[in-house]
């Protein structure tokens, strides 16, 4: 190891819903918006297909970010999927924060116009985990 | 398993900032792959018929392009493999596009990342199963809401082609703001008599039915079977459409919102709209001197309306062509920030207005000022960087076009989208400016943004087309992404059906195992994850395949 520190990059998924937030980070990349390389979306018909145990897999493999994004309440396409998945990841939280990570899980809406809001949330998701993680207090 | 992967360089879009050629070296390394290629044009007809070659050649069992965004070309993809004998639900589409070399500008970022992106697509596609594309019967009938020109046109053509058509309109008259302008430019024809024509025309016609006075109360159903409750002066009416058009139209722009022009405190100014309802019978003096704005409520950050409303700069060359026509001596000036008269015609009528002595300004009104005598407008001339301050006796102000009063309550009803200045939000701004990210649902005129009459129609005329070609059949397939069961792994707890939202699961009290009904599903996955036992999976969406891709975005190479 040099003397030097090298900073070391976060690798963030997030998992996006296809009616709105998936089709936010399209307009996003339309627009020509720049994001870190870190983010990576997988793509999700509803939010509420995300199982707590996608996000405790990611985790587990080294991802040092999840996020999950819907719609806006009571936007949902499939109606209320969005408030299962508020309940899940809610839950999910409080067992993150018993083993100090809860910075690592977070749960947004942006609609399908929100590009910029898209933008917006993982940036700062991105840098603020960037942050911890060099710090070394990622959990 | 053979696997071909595709990468697009989408001209330079792609190329710029990913490194396409050490990509395809790269996978051409893994033994499922069989072949790698990278291609400038992946969509081109060169580009598909290399493709198909190469799925015949090494005879592939999975494709994997990776290109623009999923949704775009998806259909012309799975055509492609369609011909080549090869089921459309083994492609896998990778968007290293949109998602990745227009987001990033560090080539090396970039190319890494798109590595990532196509790796969880190759080990996701490797438990892809063929699938078979869902048949649902819809019923051939359309919904249009709004009966401005725009939804009268679709109205009419879907009812020409054999179709039942409700046309929903919450004002007790049809026709919308059309039914307000005396004479619209070009044609010079009037607005009443445009509509009554189409009214008589839809009147007379059986396939028809025309709800006046009615606002929608719920809607529910999926594509092919929509419900809509109405609330109609005669009560309560419950419809089944196949399809939607919405056709809400726009509010003119309330010049309330900018006090300093003291509209609505001094009768002299008035909105393009007032002069069109009162210009004739206006008393002016013999030689009337009269202000014209341009860019009221639009091209306006500081309100929220940055864009442009497209049909004001005609209406204001209109106000100046209608009062130099009044008043051969009126003095007419026009304060602008560009003018843009973009129809048909519209640079030929500008330059008429020119000749005919009415004055262009390019200026930054900042207030009026109602004065005894006059109304004095105060502003900067943006030529010559010098504050000006004139007398007028009349001031119009060419108002924009804002959203539909209505947007909130059809977007949460339908749930479809609204973009960032809350019209309605197309599929894709060039390629599907018609559909909405609903099957089914469909846009038409200036509900989706601002629209002039002529593109008013054949947005409505479009949107018509493209849901009778979705409905005519009576029939139509949808993507099979539904939920699944395995009767030996259910317990029978019955947790996923009090999730369903569709009530598509249903409890069999003789086997004490849940079954999904296959035409309400509607493809979200909430019973996949909510089920304790993995019993449920959604097809194209199983646990597996989403493992799979979050081992590919993090695992060590």
């Amino acid at each position: 190891m040099t003397a030097e520190k090298v900073e070391q990059n976060p690798e963030i998924i997030g998992f996006a819903c296809s009616y709105c937030t998936f089709k936010a980070s399209e307009m996003a990349g339309s627009l020509r918006m720049k994001y870190p390389e870190g983010v990576k979306l997988i793509q999700v018909p509803c939010s509420s297909r995300v199982d707590p145990a996608f996000i405790i897999k990611a985790i587990m493999d080294g991802a040092d970010g999840v996020f999950v994004a819907g719609c806006h309440p009571g936007d949902c396409h499939f109606i209320k999927g969005n408030y299962f998945t508020r309940r899940k990841v809610a839950a999910l939280k409080e067992m993150f924060d018993a083993f100090g990570m809860k910075e690592r899980l977070r749960l947004f809406w942006v609609s399908a116009a929100e590009a910029r809001r898209f933008v917006d949330k993982v940036t700062a998701m991105y840098n603020e985990i960037k942050e911890l993680k060099n710090a070394g207090k990622t959990g | 398993m053979k696997t071909g992967i595709f990468i697009c360089h989408c001209g330079h879009n792609i190329k710029h900032t990913v490194d396409v050629k050490r990509l395809s070296a790269y996978f051409k390394s893994y033994t499922t792959v069989e072949v790698a290629e990278d291609y400038p044009f992946v969509c081109s007809e060169p580009g598909q018929d290399m493709i198909a070659e190469s799925i015949k050649k090494h005879g592939l069992d999975r494709v994997i392009i990776a290109s623009c965004t999923p949704s775009l070309h998806q259909e012309l993809f799975k055509d492609l493999l369609k011909k080549s004998d090869l089921n459309p639900f083994l492609l896998r589409r990778v968007g290293i596009r949109e998602h990745c070399s227009w987001v990033g500008d560090d080539i090396n970022g970039n190319t890494e990342k798109a590595r990532r992106l196509i790796l969880a697509g190759l080990y996701s596609a490797a438990h892809y199963v063929p699938l078979e594309e869902k048949r649902v019967d819809v019923v051939k009938t359309a919904l249009v809401i709004g009966g401005g020109i725009s939804g009268l046109s679709a109205a009419l053509f879907l009812s020409k082609m054999g179709m039942q058509v409700f046309l929903v309109e919450k004002e007790a008259d049809l026709g919308g703001h059309v039914r307000m302008l005396k004479d619209y430019w070009p044609g010079r024809q009037d607005g009443v008599a445009v509509i009554e024509a189409m009214k008589e025309e839809l009147q007379a016609r059986s396939n028809v039915e025309i709800f006046t006075s009615t606002t929608i109360r719920a809607f529910e159903g999926s594509f092919g079977n929509y419900a809509a409750t109405l609330e109609t002066p005669a009560g309560e009416r419950r419809i089944v459409a196949g399809g939607v058009i919405v056709a809400i139209g726009f509010t003119a722009f309330d010049p309330h919102l900018k006090p300093e022009l003291a509209y609505g405190r001094d009768p002299r100014v008035m909105t393009t709209l007032d002069f069109e309802r009162e210009g004739k019978g206006l008393s002016l003096p013999a030689k009337p001197r009269v202000a014209i704005l341009h860019c009221v409520g639009s091209r306006d950050e500081q309100i929220g309306k940055p864009y442009c409303s497209r049909v004001c700069c005609i209406n204001a060359l209109r106000v100046a062509d209608a009062i130099k026509e009044q008043y051969p001596d009126s003095y007419v000036e026009s304060f602008y920030m560009d003018v843009r008269a973009h129809p048909k015609g519209g640079e030929e009528f500008y330059e008429d207005t020119q000749e005919k002595g009415v004055l262009f300004t390019r200026a930054n009104v900042a207030e009026i000022i109602p004065g005894n005598e006059a109304l004095i407008v105060r502003g900067e001339d943006t030529l010559f960087n010098e504050p000006f301050e004139r007398e007028f006796d009349l001031a119009v102000l060419s108002v924009g076009m804002s959203p539909p009063e209505d947007n909130r309550h059809i977007s949460s009803l339908l749930k479809i989208s609204l973009d960032k200045d809350r019209f309605f939000l197309e599929a894709h701004v060039k390629l599907r400016p018609y559909d909405t990210a609903l099957k089914g649902i469909f846009i038409a005129g200036a509900c989706s943004g601002p629209k002039d009459i002529e593109d008013s129609i054949n947005h409505g005329r479009a949107s018509a087309v493209k849901l009778f070609g979705l409905l005519n059949l009576g029939y139509a397939f949808v993507d099979p992404f539904i939920s699944q069961v395995f009767e030996k792994r259910c317990s029978g707890c019955r947790m996923c059906e009090q999730a369903c939202v569709a009530s598509a699961i249903k409890y069999d009290e003789a086997k004490r195992v849940v079954r999904v009904e296959e035409a309400a599903c509607m493809g979200c996955g909430l019973c996949v994850s909510t089920c304790p036992s993995s019993a449920v999976t959604l097809k194209g969406f199983g646990d597996t395949l989403l493992d799979e891709e979050i081992s590919a975005f993090l695992e060590a190479i």
